[in-house]
This record gives C-alpha cells, structure tokens and sequence, in this order.
C-alpha cells in the first residue's frame, strides 16, 4: 500500500489573529456581488455570515455561497485566501464567521478543531436572522430551512478539509462502516496494482476512482453505452458490469495501455487510435476511449466484411455526436491493411 | 449498492453449499446481477463467484460433443464464443443467430450461457424500486397492467404478472428441445437432475416471484442440445425498435424438415412476446404434413398466438409475432 500523503504544514501559528467571540470583526473592503466597492462596516445593522475557503479546494464553493446570499436574510460573502484570510487567522484553511448586526464576531468555527455540526451552525444563522420567526402550523419556517441547508454545506464543506488532511483515516472509518475492504490485486497495462476495495466496487470504479486511470468513462453505468470497455485478456468487456474482485489474476488493457501493447513501436499509437484521427472518428471525444477498444478488439472477432458487419459489431457503442460514418471508416482501414489488421494482439 | 461479502470457492461441492445460504446469488457474467444490484432490484448480502470453477474443468465453459451426436454447452461458456463455435453454426444456426443478435459483442463477452436462461426480467417495473411489483415484491401489485405495458407479454400471463422473458438463445434452445443439467447441494449422484429447458422456467401464475423450479444452492453446470439433423436448416428471426443491441418485440425461433415440398417436422418457439421462453407445439402441429406454403405457414402462426391476452399497449404484438413466424418459416423454406 502506498504511505497517506503527509498533511500540508498548517500556520496555527496565526491563532492570535483568529477575533475573539465578542471581539469587533476585522474591516476590510472588497467588490460585492453588484460590483461595488463595500466594506464590512458599511454593513453593519445586519448579520454577515463569512466563510473562508481556498478556491482551489473546490471552485463551486463560491458561487455555492453566492447563491445563499440570496436565499439568506443577511449577506454571505465567501473569501479566497489572502490578505483578509490573513487578518482573520485562517490564512491556509477554511473557517466560517458569523457577524452580529454591531460588527463582532457572534460564532466562528476554523478548520483547526473538530468538524462543526450542521446543527450548530443552523441555530447560528437562524438566531442571526433580523426577521422575527415565522409561526407557521409546521413550525418549520423558510429561513429555519434555508440556515438548516446552508449549515449543512459549510458543514459538509469544513468537514471535507478534514478529511483530506487525513486520507487514510477517514478511509478506514469508511471501511469499518461498511464491510470488509480487502486487498485487490489488478493487473492493468502490465503493471500490477494493489488496491483495498470493498467487493461492490466495479472494475470501472477501481480503474478511475482507486487507480486514476481515467481512459475508461462512466457513459450509463450499467452496460448500455460502451463507453467503459477495456480488455480484459484481450476480449473486449464492459467494465461497468463486473467486480473488480472477479478481474484478478487477469490482463486488464485499457486505453492508456494499448499504444504500449504495440510493443516493439514503443510510445507509437495503436492502429486504431491513428485510424481514428485519420477518419474524424470523433468529436466531442468521450465515447472515444470505448470506441477504440471495442473497435481494436473488433479486427479480432469473426466478423464479415461489409460496413454492415462493422455497424452490427459496434452496436454496443453509441456516440451522441454521431460519428459514425468516422468510426466505421477507421475500423474498415486497419481491417483491410493486412500490416495493422494482425495487430493488437495482446 | 448494497455492501455484500464476496466468495470464490474452489469447487461446485463448496459452491452449491455456499449457494443453498438465504440471502444467496450465484455470479457468473454478471451482466444482468451487477446491473440489478445497482438499482437495489437484487440485495444478496452474499455473493459465490463460480467463475473460477472453469479453470479447474474447462468443461465447464466450452462447448463439447455428446455420444448421441448432440453438443453439451458448459454453463459457464460464454455467449460470444459459442455463437461462433463451428458445431453450432453448422449445425444449430438457429443458437447461433440468436446469440448474436442478443446484447452487444462486449455483453456476449461476459455473459455465460445459464446466467443467460436465468436473466431477470427487463420489465420497467421490475427494476424499479418506487413502483409496485409482484415479481420483485411479492404482493405488492403489478404496475404494468394498468401501466404502460408496450413492451410486456401476450402469451403465459396471468393476473398477477406480464413481464417479458427477455432471453433471445433460450427461446432457440427451446425449439431445439435442449436440456439443461443441474446440481445441487448434497452427496451426488442424488444433487444431479436433468431437465428440459421447456419445464426449468416458470409460468408467473399466482407466484411471478418464482421463474424456474430451481431450489436454493442447485446451479446449471450444462446445457445439452439434442441431435436435430434438421435443425442445419433453422433460423432465428428478430424484430426490435432498433437494428441492433435491443431487446426483441417479437421474435421466432424455427427448424423446418422439408421432403418434396412436404413438411415432415417442425420446431417453432416464439420470444419477446412470452412469459418464458414459449414453444409453441400447436404450431409445430399445424405445420407436420402440410404443404410448406404462406397459407400453412398463417395457420401455424394463427395456432401459435390462440390465446393471446394483449394489454392497452401492446395489442400490436399479436399480429406483429403472427408475422415473424410467417416471415422466419418463408425464409427458412426457402
């Protein structure tokens, strides 16, 4: 197995920086959503919730908080690292702020201590609101709903930081929840991997989500695009339908693999990928992968020779861009070069 | 998907003892299985991979002859390798084609000849888990009666339950009068049993939840196809929504023996229009003796769909299979 990847450094040494409970909220100016130039002061009669997220953690992330600044009664601002970070003591991690409508810091919770409970944060936010509460029969208002909602993805979103600093903990909690994940060993492209999976895991799932091999795509996920084929012993399968716990001791190919399997060519493309740009047997490109492995496994099946015969065979693939005519004249070319037609072969 | 514990055992004894357990799936090909658990239609907690036992007996996954001139199919060869196995082109055309005109070449890859006899139902309903189902839940109702029900079945229903058999193959086993072997848990040769495959499915009855007389633990290791000299002379014949890779609206399976115009025998079995795969001896019956001519060949097809009990949507099925045997037994006397 390979060793969890060290945390980054983490600068708690800006815990002095963090604003107290009760202490007044640093002043800081930046461009609102309308465009104009505000500071946080200018806000002052009404809560502000900040949240401070790297972008680079998740790029949604701020327009996630943007949307909720419509839906709250109070403005949200979402803040990248910086300056500001800096002056709040969160400079590399993600930490949420609650303002009370006189500028000090009602709530706060930094990444540092142990993940907010949605809970809390939603009484946070409901308690903040400048609206009296709704008395509705349900005793369930709007706003208790948006807060209760919007906590739950700060939640989600401070969590995920702590997840990340500890990989294979997290993992292994996972693991025990759920059932035994237990060492998978997979022979992809010739190279052996080791990976611990849980029995429902498909060999698709093991290939992008555990190995990073990304060539193969989820198109339906249960075998009705062909956009997940690999070869498993040089026989053209659908990845999306078989256990990665079933495919050992096997040769799995996939489409990072089949130029190498040339072999004596090294790094040169497979006949059939450069029959594919040859022909434009693509466009947008994501059936592509399955297209070629089917169609590179195809040369090799008992087929007749017509177009019709290659249609029939390639049935199992569908492209919505309609790249057909493309794709048939590819496989029909490395078909009848006898040099390529031979080819592939494992 | 469910979490389930996973099992590779190294022989049919351990498997079938392994297999009898509630709560049980045997996988094979797994293309139908892994598709179900997905959508949570299946939730075994305990999962017996018989994959493995064909490196141990190869038999398990080719195709052999039999001493009567037949061939026995391993349970576990795979769709694709014996549609193009030579004896059943040659001999079986009728297997042949309808392997190949099921699935897609990478399905026929995976998927082995008895998971394809045993493949649940493609029924909407079925597979989902917000909609009542009798098959899937046992009682609960059956949407696609009043539902809608185009692609479901006009042949072998009951109150209770339309659902198509989806298999292509089984339907041209059927024709051939194949059988399949069957072992179960315990001290052989007590666990072995030898069926037709016309008796292992189930009508749905009153219980659609039960599809074959398979009991826990009892798994297919063979199919064996009776010598059909006439059979070189079969056919399978397809009509779906879509050229290719989808599931038959109707379909026919013949073998006709042909002797100065005469029909001496014949083999009918009719698919995506039947509860199981449906062979149709009224219309084999129709046929032996006559003329091989289009007004026999009506009256076969008018035998073969007596009884035919259409829904809301798919009353188009009864004429449209009457055509499909018409056109399969004209081209294949031809």
């Amino acid at each position: 197995m390979t060793t969890p990847p060290t945390a980054p450094p983490r600068r708690d040494a800006a815990e002095c920086c963090v604003p107290d409970i009760g202490s007044e909220a640093p002043d800081f100016e930046l461009t609102d959503r309308t465009g104009r130039r505000r500071r946080l002061s200018d806000l002052r009669g009404a809560p502000v919730l900040l949240a401070f997220q790297p972008s680079h953690w998740d790029p949604s992330w701020a327009e996630c908080v943007r949307v909720y600044d419509r839906m709250l009664d109070f403005p949200a601002m979402c803040l990248d690292t910086g300056p500001v970070a800096e002056r709040y003591g969160v400079a590399d991690g993600a930490a949420v702020f609650v303002i009370d409508a006189g500028g000090r810091v009602s709530w706060r919770h930094t990444a540092g201590d142990a993940p907010p409970s949605p809970n809390e944060i939603a009484d946070v936010l409901t308690a903040s609101s400048p609206m009296a509460l709704d008395s509705e029969s349900s005793g369930w208002s709007r706003r208790h709903f948006v807060a209760t909602m919007v906590a739950a993805t700060l939640a989600l979103a401070l969590t995920r930081r702590v997840a990340r600093a500890e990989p294979a903990v997290a993992h292994q909690r996972f693991a025990t929840a759920i059932g035994s994940g237990e060492t998978v060993k997979l022979r992809v492209n010739g190279r052996e991997l080791s990976l611990d999976l849980e029995p429902r895991v498909t060999l698709l799932d093991a290939l992008r989500e555990y190995a990073g091999i990304t060539g193969p795509k989820k198109g339906c996920d249960h075998g009705q695009c062909g956009a997940c084929t690999v070869h498993v012993n040089g026989r053209r399968i659908l990845s999306c339908l078989t256990f990665a716990v079933m495919q050992q001791g096997k040769e799995i190919t996939t489409i990072e693999g089949l130029a190498a399997s040339v072999g004596a060519s090294g790094g040169a493309l497979h006949p059939m990928q450069q029959a594919f740009i040859d022909h434009d047997g693509f466009q947008c490109g994501y059936c592509t992968a399955g297209q070629i492995m089917s169609a590179a496994a195809v040369v090799r099946e008992p087929w007749g020779p017509a177009d019709d015969d290659v249609r029939e065979a390639m049935s199992g693939n569908i492209c919505r861009c309609g790249a057909y005519p493309g794709i048939v004249a590819a496989i029909q070319t490395v078909r009848k070069n006898p040099a390529t037609a031979q080819r592939g072969q494992r | 998907m469910k979490p389930f514990d996973y099992a590779a055992p190294a022989s049919l004894d351990e498997a079938t003892r392994a297999g009898a357990r509630a709560a049980t799936r045997f996988i094979a090909g797994g293309t139908t299985l892994v598709d179900l658990m997905k959508l949570e239609v299946e939730t075994p907690e305990h999962l017996v991979d018989l994959n493995p036992l064909a490196d141990r007996d190869p038999s398990l996954g080719t195709v052999s002859e039999l001493p009567n001139g037949g061939l026995r199919i391993g349970a576990l060869a795979r769709m694709s390798d014996v549609a193009w196995a030579t004896p059943v082109k040659e001999r079986y055309p009728v297997l042949s084609q309808a392997l190949l005109l099921a699935a897609s070449g990478q399905i026929r890859n995976m998927a082995s000849m008895a998971g394809n006899l045993l493949q649940r139902t493609r029924c909407p309903y079925f597979r989902d888990t917000a909609t009542a189902c009798n098959k899937r839940d046992p009682g609960s109702g059956c949407s696609a009666m009043q539902g809608f029900n185009r692609s479901h079945a006009i042949l072998g229903t009951s109150e209770r339950c339309i659902a198509t058999h989806p298999s292509d193959p089984a339907v041209a086993l059927v024709a051939l009068g194949a059988s399949v072997r069957v072992r179960g848990p315990g001290a052989q040769p007590s666990a072995e049993r030898t069926m037709p495959i016309a008796s292992l499915h189930l009508v749905p009855g009153t219980h659609p939840e039960r599809e074959t007389v398979l009991e826990p633990g009892e798994v297919i290791t063979a199919i064996d196809v009776p010598p059909l000299p006439f059979a070189r002379r079969s056919l399978y014949l397809k009509v779906r929504d879509r050229a290719s890779y989808a599931f038959a609206l109707a379909s026919a399976a013949v073998a006709l023996d042909v002797a100065n115009g005469t029909i001496r025998a014949a083999r009918v079995a009719l698919g995506g229009v039947a509860t199981k795969p449906w062979r149709s001896t009224a219309a084999e019956q129709a046929l032996i003796g006559k003329r091989a001519t289009a007004a026999a060949f009506r009256a076969a097809a008018d035998a073969a769909l007596r009884g035919a009990v259409p829904h809301r949507d798919n009353a188009f099925k009864v004429e449209l299979a009457r055509r499909t045997l018409v056109r399969a037994l004209t081209e294949v006397s031809a």
